[in-house]
C-alpha cells in the first residue's frame, strides 16, 4: 500500500538536488518569459491603444489566435511541427518562447486597457509641456497606464509560471517534469505530488501576496 | 487533396472531437453546479464553511491545472483502488475542481453585489434563506455571471487538451497519434511527416470553436454594462 509507505521526508532528502534543479529551471524559463511578455505587452499594447496602423491590426490577429487556441497545441506546433519547416528549437527555447508568446498576447490586452484608461487631458498636458509623442508616452501614459494595468498583468505572469508545467510534453526538466519522472522510477507518486502542490502553491500564493503589497504601494493616489 | 488527409481528418473528428466535447461538457456542468453552491455558501457569515471553501478555492485556483490532473489521475488511485479513473474522466474531474473554484469566486462576488434591499424585501415577503436566494438573489446574480461563464467555457474547452498528457483521446491526442501513424511505413502509414498540417488543423478547429464564444462573451459584457 503506497499510503502505508508514505514518507515525504525520505523522498525530499533523497531527491532534493534534482527537485531544486527543476524548480530553478521553472524559474529560469518563467523569468525570461515574463521579461519578454512585458516588452511585448508594452509595445503592442501601446500600438493598439494609439491605433497605429498595420501594427495595431497585426497585434489584434496575434492576440485572437493565441487567446482562442490551447497553449498546449501552441507548444506542439513549436516543438513538433516547426521542425518540418526546417526550424528546430530545443526544449528550453520552446519552454520560454511558448509561454512568452502566450503571456505577451494577454499582456498586450492588459496594457492596452491600462493605456486607454489614461485620461486624454493628461496626454494633452504632456504635449503642452513640450513633450513629443514618445516623450508623452514614456513620461505620462506608461507610468500611469502601466500602474492601472498592474493587477491584470501580474495575474498573467502568475499564469505564465503555472503554464511552464506544461513543458512535460516536450521533456524540458522543469519542476513538474522532474517530480513526475522521479515518481515514475521510485513509485513515490503521492510524495512527488505533495512536493509539486506545496511548491506551486507557495510560489503562487507568495507571488499574489507580494502583488497585493506592491499594488497598494504603486496604486494611483486617487484610487488609494 | 492528398490521399492521407481524409482518414486523418475522419479519425480526428470522430474519435478526438467527441472526447473534447465530453470532457468539456462534464467540466462545465460540474463547475457551474458546484461553483454556484460553494459561492453562495461563502456569502453566509459562518467561519468554518467560509474558511473551508476559501481554502478549496485558493488551492485549486493556485495549482497549475496539470498538477491537479496528475493528482486525480496518478495520486487518487494510490490512496484507494476505488478512485481509479480513465484519462478523460480524470481530466474532467480535474477541470471541475479548477472550474468550480473559479465559479465559486465569481458567484460570491455576484451575490454580494446584489443590494441588501433585495434581501430585506424578500424577507419582508416571507421568504426564508433558501427561498430568498432561489427566487430573488440568484436569478439576478446569475445574469451578472453570464459573461464570465462563457469565458470559463472557452477556458475549459482549451484546457481539455490536458487530457492528452495522460493519454486521453481528445482532439490534440487524436492529431498526435495520426501524425505518428503517418510516419510509419505502409501499410500502417505512408512514411511521411505531416505534423505541421495536422497540428495546424487541430489549432484551427479549436479557433473555430473558441472565437465565436469569446466574441459572445465580449458582447454580453458590453450589454451588461449598459
Amino acid at each position: 500500500m503506497p499510503l502505508a509507505t508514505y514518507d515525504l521526508w525520505a523522498f525530499v532528502s533523497e531527491n532534493w538536488r534534482e527537485l531544486l534543479d527543476g524548480l530553478l529551471n521553472t524559474l529560469k524559463a518563467s523569468a525570461i518569459a515574463i521579461v519578454g511578455a512585458s516588452l511585448i505587452g508594452v509595445v503592442l499594447g501601446a500600438a493598439r491603444a494609439h491605433r497605429i496602423p498595420v501594427v495595431s491590426q497585426i497585434t489584434a490577429v496575434y492576440v485572437e489566435i493565441i487567446r482562442n487556441t490551447p497553449i498546449l497545441v501552441q507548444i506542439f506546433m513549436y516543438f513538433f511541427a516547426l521542425p518540418q519547416a526546417g526550424i528546430r528549437l530545443d526544449s528550453f527555447t520552446v519552454a520560454w518562447l511558448s509561454v512568452m508568446i502566450w503571456g505577451g498576447a494577454f499582456n498586450s490586452e492588459n496594457f492596452r486597457a491600462g493605456f486607454e484608461a489614461v485620461p486624454n487631458r493628461y496626454r494633452e498636458a504632456g504635449y503642452a509641456l513640450g513633450f513629443g509623442s514618445l516623450g508623452t508616452f514614456l513620461n505620462i501614459t506608461l507610468p500611469i497606464g502601466g500602474r492601472i494595468s498592474l493587477p491584470s498583468s501580474i495575474n498573467t505572469y502568475i499564469s505564465v509560471v503555472k503554464n511552464t508545467s506544461l513543458m512535460i510534453v516536450i521533456g524540458y526538466e522543469e519542476l513538474t517534469t522532474t517530480a513526475i519522472n522521479i515518481s515514475n522510477l521510485s513509485l513515490e507518486t503521492l510524495e512527488a505530488l505533495t512536493v509539486l502542490a506545496v511548491v506551486y502553491l507557495t510560489l503562487v500564493w507568495g507571488l499574489s501576496a507580494a502583488i497585493r503589497l506592491l499594488e497598494s504601494r504603486l496604486a494611483l493616489p486617487e484610487t488609494r | 487533396m492528398p490521399e492521407w488527409v481524409e482518414p486523418v481528418a475522419r479519425y480526428i473528428l470522430t474519435e478526438g472531437l467527441p472526447g473534447t466535447l465530453r470532457v468539456s461538457a462534464i467540466a462545465v456542468v460540474g463547475s457551474a453546479l458546484i461553483g454556484v453552491v460553494f459561492g453562495t455558501l461563502m456569502t453566509i457569515k459562518f467561519l468554518p464553511t467560509q474558511a473551508l471553501i476559501r481554502l478549496y478555492v485558493e488551492v485549486f485556483r493556485g495549482l497549475p491545472i496539470l498538477v491537479t490532473v496528475f493528482i486525480v489521475y496518478l495520486g487518487l488511485p494510490s490512496v484507494s483502488r476505488s478512485l481509479e479513473f480513465g484519462p478523460l474522466t480524470a481530466a474532467a474531474i480535474a477541470l471541475v475542481l479548477w472550474g468550480s473554484a473559479q465559479v465559486a469566486e465569481a458567484t460570491r462576488g455576484a451575490v454580494q453585489s446584489i443590494p441588501t434591499e433585495q434581501h430585506e424585501a424578500a424577507s419582508a415577503l416571507g421568504f426564508g434563506w433558501l427561498g430568498r436566494h432561489r427566487a430573488v438573489i440568484l436569478p439576478q446574480a446569475l445574469r451578472r455571471l453570464l459573461p464570465p461563464f462563457v469565458g470559463l467555457l472557452v477556458n475549459i474547452i482549451q484546457n481539455s487538451t490536458l487530457a492528452q498528457t495522460i493519454g486521453g483521446v481528445e482532439l490534440l491526442q487524436a492529431g498526435k497519434s495520426q501524425t505518428e501513424r503517418l510516419t510509419f511505413f505502409p501499410p500502417a502509414g505512408i512514411g511521411e511527416i505531416h505534423a505541421f498540417e495536422i497540428f495546424g488543423g487541430v489549432m484551427i478547429l479549436f479557433f473555430l470553436i473558441s472565437f465565436p464564444l469569446t466574441r459572445l462573451a465580449a458582447v454580453l459584457e458590453k450589454r451588461l454594462i449598459v
